[in-house]
C-alpha cells in the first residue's frame, strides 16, 4: 500500500464511520420556507403573518442561530388562499432553495400542497388555516391555531349559557366559512338551539347590507359571525347602523377590525386564542414590544402564531439534529415533536400537540370594551 | 319584520349601491367610449382618490371639506398620468385594443401592490366620518348612503350639461360616436383622451371616497370596482350616460332585491347572469348604439 492509498483509504474509513456513527448534514443555513398571502385581498394576513415570522428568526440569528446555524425565511405567496398558487410556491420552495421546512397558512393552499408534502417528506406547521379539514391532510402536518370548529363550539356554548335561542349566522363564502358553518349547525341544534337564518357574504365583500336585512327580518336572539378580517368589523357596524341591539358573537377580532368597527364594536363577544402580552407571561411582552419596536403597531395573534412557530422550529431542529444524519425534514422532525409535544408558548405557558396535530392552547372569551377585547374566562373545549 | 317590508329594504340597499355602480359606470364608461382604451387600471386610480383622501384627512389633519376636493384632484392625475405614461404611446404606435388592455391589467397589478407598499395593507378608515342613521318606518339607511344617491344625480347633472354644452364635451361625443371621423375632422383626440381620463378618474373618486367614509380603504378596493363599473357600463350601453346610470341602478337592485327569496350565497353571480344576458340578448346594451370602429 502506498502512501496514496493509505490516505484515501483512511478518508474512506473516516466517511463511512462518521456514517455509521450519524453525523448530523448540516447545512450552512436552515431555510425556513413560508406559503403566506403576501398579495391579494388578504394580504393583510400576510404582512402580519410575515412579520411576526421574520421577526423571531432575526431574535434567533442574533443569538447565533440554531446549533451555530442561522435561519433564513424564504416566503412565497399564495396570492390569498388559491390552491395552484400554493402548489406552485410549494414547488418553487422544493426545487429552487431545497427546504423541507413550510410553514403554510389557510385552507385551501394548505390542503393542496399537502400530498407533495407527504411525498416529499415536507415538515408543515399552520398557524392560520383554521379548517378542520386540515387535520391529517398530510402525515407532517402540524397546527399553532385552533380550529374554527372548536372556537365555533366555544361560542355555541356561551350563547347557550346565555340562554339564547335563535341564532342567525352570517359566514363567509369559502372554505373556511363553510367549514364553521357545517360544524355550528349540529352543535346548536344539538344544543337544543334553533337557526332562523344563515347567510353567507364572499370574502371581500364591502357590502353586506342584504345578508343583514335579511338577518334582522328573521329577529334572532343573536348573531353569529363565522368570518375574518376585515368583514368581522364591517359585519358589527353595519349591524349596529341597521339598528340591531342583539348580541353579536364571533371567532376572531383583530385590531383592523377595530379600527373599521370604531365604537360600534362595544360589546362584541368572541372566543379566541387567548394571546394577551402581560407582565404574567414575560415571553408574551417581550414579542409584543418588539414587534411594536420594529414594526410600529401592535401584533395580533396571527403574528404571535408564525413567530411562536419559527421557535417551534428552531427546537425542532436542535432535537432532530442529535439523532444525526439527514434530519431537516418532516420524518424526523415530526417523530422528535411526537416524542416530546410540550412546547413554550408565547400566548403564556406551555401549549402541547395533541395526536391530531392540532396544539391544545388556551381558549378565552373576550368582550370589547374601549375598542379592545377584554379577557372574560377560559373555555374549556376539550 | 314582514316579507313587504324585508323587499323594501332590500330594494332601497338595491337603490344605494346600485348608484355605486352607477357612478363607477359612468366613471369607466367616460373613458373607454370616446378612448376605445379598456382602462382596468381604473380600479387601482379609484384607490388613489380615497387613499389620497385618508391622508389628506388623517396625516395633513386637513378637514375633509378639504380632503375630499383634494382626493378628487390626485385622482384625476392618476388618471391622466396613466394616459400620458401609458396608453399614448401604445395609441401613438397604433397598437392593437389586445395590447392596450393586457398593458392596463399589467398597470393594475404595478398600483395596487404600489399603494400596498406605500400605506400598508390594513384598512385605513378616517375616524368620526360623518355618518347618521335615518329610520323611515321599517327602513334604515346612513346618511353616507344617501349621499351616495345624491352624488349619482349631481355628477350626472353635472356630466350631462358638459357633455351637451361645452366645446370638449361635444368632442367627446364626437370621438365616441366614431373615432377615426373625430381625427379627420380636425379634433385633437389626444388632448380629449386626456380630459376624457381626468373627468372620468374624477368621477371615480366620488364613489371611492364614500366608501372610504362608510367602510374605510384597503389597496384591493379597486379590484370590485372596475369590475362593476365595466358590468354597469356592458348593461348601460356603451356611450351612453343614461345607460351607465340606468345599467348601474339596474345591477344594484337585481342585486339585492334579487335575494329577497334566493340564498345569497348566490349574490356573487347575479352580476355575471345579468352580463350574461345582456351580452346575449342586447349585446349594445340597454341604451347603447350599434358599436362603430
Amino acid at each position: 500500500m502506498n502512501r496514496r492509498q493509505f490516505w484515501i483509504g483512511g478518508l474512506a474509513l473516516a466517511a463511512a464511520l462518521s456514517a455509521a456513527t450519524g453525523q448530523a448534514a448540516d447545512p450552512k443555513v436552515y431555510k425556513i420556507g413560508a406559503i403566506l398571502a403576501m398579495s391579494g385581498q388578504a394580504s393583510l394576513y400576510g404582512t402580519t403573518m410575515s412579520q411576526g415570522l421574520k421577526l423571531a428568526i432575526d431574535e434567533i440569528n442574533a443569538k447565533g442561530g440554531v446549533n451555530g446555524i442561522p435561519l433564513e425565511a424564504v416566503i412565497e405567496d399564495h396570492k390569498g388562499g388559491g390552491g395552484q398558487e400554493g402548489v406552485n410556491a410549494m414547488n418553487r420552495l422544493l426545487t429552487i432553495h431545497g427546504t423541507k421546512i413550510v410553514m403554510t397558512s389557510f385552507t385551501a393552499p394548505t390542503l393542496a400542497i399537502a400530498p407533495i408534502a407527504d411525498q416529499q417528506k415536507v415538515f408543515l406547521m399552520n398557524g392560520g388555516g383554521v379548517s378542520p379539514k386540515l387535520v391529517g391532510s398530510s402525515k407532517y402536518i402540524f397546527h399553532n391555531r385552533s380550529l374554527s370548529s372548536d372556537l365555533a363550539n366555544g361560542a355555541l356554548l356561551y350563547a347557550k349559557e346565555l340562554g339564547l335561542k335563535k341564532m342567525a349566522q352570517i359566514h363567509w363564502k369559502n372554505e373556511a366559512g363553510d367549514s364553521v358553518v357545517n360544524a355550528a349547525a349540529p352543535i346548536w341544534k344539538k344544543l337544543g338551539g334553533e337557526i332562523a337564518a344563515t347567510e353567507a357574504v364572499p370574502q371581500g365583500a364591502t357590502n353586506m347590507d342584504t345578508q343583514i336585512a335579511k338577518v334582522r327580518a328573521a329577529n334572532p336572539d343573536f348573531i353569529a359571525l363565522w368570518m375574518f378580517n376585515p368583514e368581522v368589523g364591517l359585519a358589527i357596524k353595519r349591524i349596529r347602523e341597521f339598528g340591531m341591539k342583539q348580541p353579536l358573537i364571533g371567532i376572531e377580532y383583530t385590531p383592523n377590525d377595530a379600527k373599521i368597527a370604531g365604537n360600534t364594536s362595544e360589546g362584541f363577544l368572541y372566543i379566541n386564542d387567548y394571546f394577551q402580552p402581560s407582565e404574567d407571561h414575560p415571553w408574551s411582552k417581550q414579542f409584543a414590544d418588539g414587534y411594536k419596536k420594529k414594526y410600529g403597531v401592535d401584533p395580533d395573534f396571527y403574528a404571535a402564531n408564525y413567530y411562536e412557530g419559527v421557535y417551534i422550529i428552531a427546537e425542532l431542529l436542535k432535537r432532530a439534529r442529535a439523532r444525526g444524519g439527514d434530519y431537516a425534514n418532516g420524518e424526523v422532525m415530526k417523530a422528535v415533536l411526537i416524542e416530546n409535544p410540550k412546547f413554550d408558548s408565547v400566548y403564556g405557558g406551555q401549549m402541547v400537540f395533541q395526536p391530531n396535530g392540532v396544539a391544545f392552547k388556551r381558549v378565552a372569551l373576550f368582550k370589547v370594551e374601549d375598542g379592545k377585547g377584554k379577557f372574560q374566562k377560559f373555555l374549556d373545549l376539550k | 319584520m314582514e316579507a313587504g317590508s324585508l323587499l323594501l329594504q332590500l330594494l332601497v340597499n338595491g337603490l344605494i349601491n346600485g348608484s355605486h355602480y352607477a357612478l363607477l359606470g359612468i366613471g369607466f364608461g367616460f373613458i373607454f367610449a370616446p378612448t376605445k382604451i379598456t382602462h382596468f387600471a381604473y380600479g387601482p386610480v379609484y384607490a388613489i382618490g380615497a387613499y389620497a383622501t385618508w391622508a389628506a384627512a388623517t396625516m395633513l389633519a386637513l378637514p375633509l371639506a378639504l380632503a375630499i376636493p383634494l382626493g378628487i384632484v390626485v385622482c384625476a392625475l392618476a388618471g391622466v398620468a396613466s394616459y400620458l405614461f401609458l396608453y399614448r404611446a401604445f395609441v401613438e404606435r397604433g397598437s392593437t385594443p389586445l395590447v392596450i388592455l393586457i398593458a392596463s391589467l399589467g398597470l393594475f397589478i404595478v398600483l395596487e401592490n404600489l399603494i400596498g407598499i406605500v400605506f400598508g395593507t390594513d384598512t385605513k378608515v378616517v375616524p368620526d366620518a360623518p355618518s347618521n342613521v335615518i329610520l323611515l318606518g321599517p327602513i334604515v339607511f346612513t346618511s353616507l348612503q344617501a349621499a351616495q344617491v345624491v352624488c349619482l344625480g349631481l355628477v350626472s347633472a353635472a356630466l350631462y350639461a358638459f357633455l351637451a354644452f361645452t366645446r370638449y364635451g361635444k368632442a367627446v361625443m364626437a370621438m365616441t360616436d366614431n373615432l377615426e371621423m373625430a381625427r379627420i375632422v380636425g379634433i385633437d383626440t389626444a388632448r380629449v383622451s386626456l380630459v376624457a381620463f381626468a373627468i372620468g378618474s374624477a368621477i371615480s373618486a366620488v364613489p371611492a371616497i364614500l366608501i372610504l367614509l362608510k367602510e374605510g380603504a384597503t389597496p384591493h378596493m379597486g379590484f370590485t370596482a372596475v369590475f362593476m363599473g365595466f358590468v354597469a357600463m356592458i348593461i348601460g350601453g356603451i356611450g351612453s350616460l343614461r345607460g351607465a346610470v340606468l345599467g348601474g341602478l339596474a345591477l344594484g337592485i337585481i342585486e339585492n332585491a334579487g335575494m329577497w327569496k334566493i340564498p345569497t350565497e348566490w349574490q356573487s353571480v347575479i352580476a355575471f347572469v345579468a352580463l350574461f344576458l345582456v351580452l346575449v340578448f342586447k349585446p349594445t346594451g340597454l341604451f347603447g348604439t350599434k358599436a362603430r370602429r
